[in-house]
């Protein structure tokens, strides 16, 4: 029994459509023009207890509204979803004890108050007993080493401390589904690293269910075993991150490195030339050609070195991405 | 923090395991029926009060402000009793044998700075923030939380220092309550039963402009921004803060049809006030009927405002990530 389950899942919204000037704002007082956006066009998804999966996908993908659909925030136009035997939008309490939602560009913390009465008040309002406050808000506070900063003003944090102070306002009802909406968006190296670190820990101790989007493939890479690749409001890979470049990508990058002295004019028979540094030539070749391709210039050129790689995963999911859109 | 926390040792295993535990037994426990009104009960109360307490530390971090706030609603208030005795100067009463003296309208005009006072302190900034929450996408987290949404919403703030006018209506009722228990004519004294009624009445008035309030900004939900909250709380107190005889008019009844039955901003003040300053005595009987019609409107903006509060989530967008 999976613990998300998502069937044909949809969300659109009627935007007015304004026109330019003000002759057009004028007409648009009396008669206005409105368009259908989907931002979801029928999403299927199941996810099993435990899972870290990521969401990927370009702006306005539908990720962002699919975390808010599982969520309750928002009302679908159609499809369904339960998590953990839920309708999320029925808003059930029972339900909503049991998940938590971070959202990198909002901020729910009281922004003139110390983030440690926040804490209390998420303690009420979950009715969570006080020695399992205690020790949950100890252990995360100790993860995320944010302990001095629990008696400051949250306007006074820099955005890398604020945000960790939003994941444990989350996680201090020890959610058993986490959704993540770009938990990692405009934070510095640093604390992009002890966030993704403490996520990997805190999933590993707690085995909560997952579901993250972001657009740092360092995140993606450094804490999920599956991907679900979100485009045009429609699922369009669900998978391994290592299995993408299978999918998507038909082409290897041959790196060759020429003798001293050996500047070849007829490279662009083998394959797309990327990049040239003498005596290194990057080239793209078909996958399927690679042992021809690799067959003729060994016999024809003199070569010192040899190297065949994958390209890099960002630009498969980049030419993707640009595929679907 | 080091490298020995990416492996989980047993210990930790194990606490985080009791720990889950112990919450599943508060939540299997919060789910059994009996006494489960009673603790959801008191879980609001303390939600409240924390509410309640949240924002005086925030007042006190901002003192300056505090205290301007303070200080200028007071003058305020006070400037406004300084007109009234003015116009007394020239007047015995508000209109002709409506029983609206000084001391019975002073009374008056302590009842509109309670009820305004206590909407001002603790609804207007947060039917205010509501539509704000509506607007930005905020009110997300508000959904996200366990508790009834209505509650979460209309109590998150608390506004102290609109209850300065609290006090100051203490200050005028008093005064006024004194002159009419010691005047040498038909002199109106203090019974517990007037004033149980009086502070029920004022509870009812309460509910009513919090009603009205509450259900004008759910309405950002369909206009995207709602910036005449402030305005339409002006236009109705300005309406609710006489004695509905002036409205006795041929213009003026078509007014007082409206501002009694359909948006009934009329009883909130009048109906308290009449049964503590007693403009009429005895009592006549079409103040009675008022009074159960003022219970009678209570319940109905109440579950109208609920209602409308509830269609506003449902049509609820949330803006952009």
């Amino acid at each position: 029994m999976p613990i998300i389950e998502v069937r044909e899942l949809t969300k659109s919204y009627r935007v007015y459509r304004k026109r330019e000037g003000l002759r057009a704002s004028m007409r648009g007082l009396f008669r206005r023009e409105y368009t259908e956006v989907e931002a979801v066009r029928g999403i299927n998804l199941r996810v099993e207890a435990g899972e870290f999966v990521a969401f990927l996908g370009p702006n306005g993908a539908g990720k962002t509204t699919t975390l808010k659909l599982l969520s309750g925030v928002i009302n679908p136009s159609g499809g369904t979803a339960t998590v953990m035997g839920f309708v999320p939008w029925e808003r059930r309490n029972e339900y909503r004890r049991r998940f938590a939602l971070v959202m990198g560009q909002k901020n729910q913390l009281w922004w003139d108050l110390p983030a440690q009465e926040s804490y209390r008040l998420h303690q009420q309002i979950y009715g969570i007993p006080e020695d399992h406050f205690r020790r949950t808000l100890d252990e995360l506070t100790d993860l995320l080493e944010v302990t001095p900063l629990l008696g400051q003003p949250v306007r006074e944090l820099s955005l890398g401390e604020r945000m960790k102070m939003e994941l444990i306002a989350a996680l201090l009802h020890s959610p058993e589904v986490l959704f993540l909406d770009e938990p990692t968006i405009g934070l510095d190296v640093i604390a992009q690293h002890t966030i993704q670190r403490f996520l990997r820990q805190y999933q590993e101790r707690r085995q909560t269910t997952i579901l993250l989007t972001s657009h740092y493939m360092k995140d993606v890479a450094a804490l999920c075993q599956r991907v679900v690749i979100v485009a045009g409001g429609l699922v369009q890979y669900d998978g391994s991150l290592a299995g993408i470049v299978d999918q998507f990508s038909g082409k290897k990058i041959v790196t060759l490195q020429f003798a001293a002295g050996n500047r070849p004019e007829d490279l662009a028979r083998l394959g797309t030339i990327l990049e040239t540094q003498w005596p290194r030539v990057k080239i793209g070749i078909a996958r399927a050609e690679v042992p021809r391709v690799l067959a003729t210039t060994l016999r024809d050129y003199a070569i010192e070195d040899v190297s065949v790689e994958d390209p890099p995963l960002e630009d498969v999911i980049a030419d993707l991405f640009h595929q679907v859109s | 923090m080091g490298a020995e926390l990416l492996i989980p040792n047993r210990s930790q295993a194990d606490d985080s395991r009791r720990l889950t535990g112990t919450l599943a037994a508060s939540r299997a426990a919060e789910k059994t029926p009996a006494g489960s009104w009673a603790a959801e009960t008191r879980r609001y109360l303390r939600v409240f009060l924390t509410f309640a307490r949240n924002s005086l530390i925030r007042d006190m971090t901002f003192r300056a402000d505090f205290l301007f706030h303070c200080i200028s609603s007071v003058a305020w208030t006070l400037m406004n009793v300084g007109f009234y005795l003015l116009v007394f100067r020239f007047t015995m009463m508000i209109g002709p044998d409506t029983g609206w003296g000084r001391d019975e309208f002073f009374l008056f005009l302590a009842t509109v700075w309670f009820i305004n006072s206590l909407v001002q302190a603790f609804f207007i900034p947060n039917a205010n923030e509501f539509s704000e929450l509506i607007r930005t996408g905020g009110l997300d987290f508000a959904l996200l939380k366990p508790i009834d949404t209505q509650f979460l919403i209309s109590f998150r703030r608390v506004e102290w220092s609109s209850l300065s006018n609290f006090a100051v209506g203490l200050l005028i009722a008093g005064i006024s309550l004194h002159g009419l228990a010691t005047r040498a004519e038909s002199p109106v004294y203090l019974t517990p039963l007037t004033l149980s009624l009086y502070l029920f009445f004022v509870g009812c008035g309460v509910a009513i402009m919090y009603s009205l309030m509450i259900s004008l900004a759910a309405t950002s939900v369909w206009l995207g921004r709602n910036q005449s909250l402030y305005d339409f709380w002006f236009y109705i107190t300005n309406f609710s803060r006489y004695p509905m005889e002036i409205y006795n008019t041929p213009w003026g009844r078509p007014l007082l049809g409206l501002f009694t039955f359909v948006i009934p901003v009329l009883v909130v003040v009048n109906v308290p006030a009449r049964i503590l300053a007693r403009p009429l005595n005895p009592r006549a009987d079409w103040e009675w009927q008022l009074a159960v019609w003022a219970v009678i409107a209570t319940g109905l903006c109440l579950i109208a405002s609920r209602w409308v509060f509830r269609q506003s989530l449902k049509s609820y967008r949330s803006a952009s990530s």
